[in-house]
């Protein structure tokens, strides 16, 4: 349905990420502005692809391990390229990069229409659906955010250059895109835990699968990350550890628990 | 016909010498290449003068000799000074060579600082001046466009230019991996030391503008912080001071630590841990280098911006022997266009003498087979040409090409074609 999207996208998001890999190996910031071109191109057939799956089906393409990947994959992109807008940092490299492999990862899952069983078939559990992995891919793209602050970080405080620390932004700008993605994630997060818990126990009553839990976990963790940052406590460094560790809650929530275990959220 | 440059710069010539043979400005350089236009042999001129280097470039069509005494010549009267005097320091580049200097001059390889921006602009003002004086004509013209190009695409495709290498500058590109807006920071001065001074007045054409000057005699801070239009602050409030502000550049004669981890670790609770970046160019050192253990504290003292500096001249370095083979290409191509110039009046005149000769045969077979239908001498007249434009086909191309026996072709290409002999 509509696969000829899907595999126009995946191109363009296969030649932006080599593009965008060559621009970090070779430490300078000639081919962003082409990166930029194949990721709104990519973007844009990757929506089409989304929207004709939604209105065939009738219900939010993130049901199926692929259909989840690849919304997951489109998210990620979608908020690198506001980073890129808002703030003008050229770090949009690093975005597709993770695009294109959540976007690889997808196309080797079936894409057949999975069957939602029809008590389900709701707009709540579409934007609860929708929300949870929009939030997680801001979650992502903050973990990026992090790794990049480190590496930037010990570049000034060892005295070390001449890496991709030559690409990248001051660290304040990547400390202040950091703090705004979980600013944006959290709340979009646990509203989207809020709408599935309602929903789930209108459905089930209240007995809890592991999902649930591990969702839960990391809401955990970036409740204590939202709640230092805001504070002013917690600034920097630290900030940026804790974010590393949540997306690797994040990241086995989404394959590992989706994968291994048997839950009412198991993948169609 | 040649190019020809004459000149000196800061590596061949004293500054006194460079002093007296400067065109200061744009006046003096127009007035030089209205001198150097009205010298019979030189066709085009352009002057190329800064604080580091007078450069003539001329296209002749004289012997080489002649037209650089005329040049020097020109030079001794223009600046009222004897040729004996600057004789010695001059350097002077014939054609292939002119042309190679002139791309290294453009693309900033041949300056103090290699890889500085400005001179690529100082060669644009030059060409201009010489453009709107009409001393440039259809060879300096291409050459100075060239010139152009290749110091854009040397800028473009090596990265000569792109990190600091004086330590001031280093020193500001270093914070500016830190902060974000420069101009809502605020920067603490504490001593008076003259480094420190030129990092301020770096940073400050950055875009701060917050400064407070702080320094054991409270006099010497006012003078600083009205030059800087900053304030000036009382020396034995300087924990107070360092925790308001953002970047610290300390620059103090004292013999000892003046700013101690401690009082960093206690500064940085009231900063609520925001980055603090410290610039410590005393010597002996007046900033603990334990505080750059610190989290969020950057502690760099002069020989880690020296360390810095030396690296980026090394990066520099190695930019610039990329940068020496694209000129080599861009040499290699404005050759192959001046040589294709030399060639067309001959393909032209070759062409025309061809075309001459079939109209002529043309003419004496329409009249001798006067029955034949027009479609059967169009078809003729199609045959002719196309059997011109095979046979033209390989000697073209021949003397378009650039080859070491270019002068030879052309000359046989004369004979062979008679082409002497009519001009005769």
């Amino acid at each position: 349905m509509g696969t000829i999207f899907f595999e126009l996208a995946l191109t363009l998001y296969f030649a932006g990420f080599l593009l965008s890999l060559a621009g970090i190996v070779r430490k300078k910031d000639d081919l962003d502005e082409a990166v930029f071109l194949l990721s709104v191109g990519g973007l844009a057939l990757h929506t089409v692809y989304l929207a004709v799956r939604y209105i065939k089906s009738g219900q939010a393409p993130v049901f199926s391990m692929h259909e989840a990947t690849s919304f997951f994959a489109w998210s990620i992109l979608l908020i690198s390229l506001c980073i890129r807008f808002s703030y003008k940092a050229r770090v949009l490299n690093f975005g597709v990069i993770l695009s294109f492999a959540f976007m690889f990862v997808s196309a080797f899952f079936p894409r057949s229409i999975p069957s939602v069983k029809p008590e389900l078939k709701s707009l709540l559990i579409d934007f609860h659906a929708l929300m949870a992995v929009f939030g997680i891919a801001l979650f992502s793209i903050a973990f990026i955010f992090s790794v990049l602050y480190l590496i930037q970080e010990r570049a000034i405080k060892y005295k070390k250059f001449g890496g991709i620390d030559r690409i990248l932004p001051s660290l304040e700008i990547l400390d202040r895109i950091n703090y705004r993605l979980v600013f944006w994630g959290f709340p979009i997060y646990t509203f989207a835990l809020v709408i599935g818990m309602i929903k789930y126990v209108s459905l089930l009553g209240f007995r809890f699968d592991p999902k649930e839990i591990w969702s839960f976990l990391i809401w955990i963790v970036y409740l204590t990350i939202f709640y230092l940052r805001v504070k002013g406590d917690w600034r920097k460094k630290k900030a940026a550890y804790l974010t590393i560790v949540g997306f690797l809650l994040v990241i086995f929530g989404f394959f590992g628990i989706n994968l291994l275990t048997e839950s009412f959220h198991k993948p169609l | 016909m040649s190019l020809i440059v004459l000149g000196l710069n800061h590596k061949t010539a004293p500054v006194e010498i460079r002093e007296k043979l400067a065109f200061n400005t744009q006046e003096t350089i127009r007035e030089g290449l209205k001198r150097l236009i009205q010298t019979e042999g030189i066709n085009e001129a352009v002057i190329f003068s800064t604080c580091n280097r007078v450069e003539v470039y001329a296209y002749s069509n004289e012997e080489n000799e002649s037209i650089i005494e005329k040049i020097k010549h020109f030079l001794s009267d223009f600046h009222n000074i004897p040729i004996k005097d600057f004789e010695e320091y001059l350097y002077i580049y014939i054609d292939r060579d002119a042309v190679s200097h002139l791309f290294k001059v453009a693309s900033s390889l041949d300056s103090m600082i290699v890889g500085e921006p400005q001179i690529t602009g100082q060669v644009k003002d030059s060409y201009e001046i010489a453009l709107s004086e009409r001393a440039t004509s259809l060879i300096l013209n291409h050459l100075m466009n060239r010139a152009l190009f290749t110091a854009k695409r040397v800028r473009n495709e090596t990265r000569i230019g792109e990190n600091p290498v004086s330590v001031s500058y280093a020193a500001v590109g270093l914070i500016k991996k830190v902060f974000d807006e420069l101009s809502k920071k605020f920067i603490l001065l504490v001593g008076a030391g003259e480094m420190a001074e030129l990092a301020i007045r770096h940073l400050i054409g950055s875009g701060i503008k917050n400064v407070y000057v702080t320094n054991r005699t409270y006099a010497r801070a006012e003078e600083l912080a009205r030059e800087f239009s900053g304030t000036a602050v009382p020396f034995e409030n300087l924990k107070e001071h360092i925790a308001r502000s953002d970047i610290i550049i300390c620059s103090t004669g004292a013999p000892n630590y003046v700013i101690t981890e401690q009082m960093i670790k206690e500064v940085m609770l009231l900063r609520k841990h925001k980055p603090l970046f410290l610039i410590d160019i005393s010597v002996p050192r007046n900033i603990d280098p334990a505080c750059n253990e610190l989290d969020n504290v950057y502690l760099y003292n002069i020989d880690d911006l020296q360390d810095v500096v030396d690296s980026n001249i090394l990066e520099r370095k190695k930019e610039a022997d990329k940068a020496l083979s694209i000129i080599e290409e861009e040499t290699e191509k404005f050759f192959q266009w001046l040589n294709s110039l030399q060639s067309v009046p001959v393909i032209v005149s070759i062409r025309n003498k061809a075309e001459q000769v079939r109209q002529e045969e043309l003419e004496k077979f329409k009249a001798r087979f006067k029955e034949l239908s027009p479609e059967v001498l169009a078809s003729v007249d199609y045959l002719t040409q196309s059997i011109i434009n095979k046979i033209m086909h390989s000697p073209t191309v021949a003397l378009k090409n650039n080859c070491d026996s270019k002068e030879i072709l052309i000359f046989a290409a004369r004979r062979l074609f008679g082409l002497d002999s009519e001009e005769e």
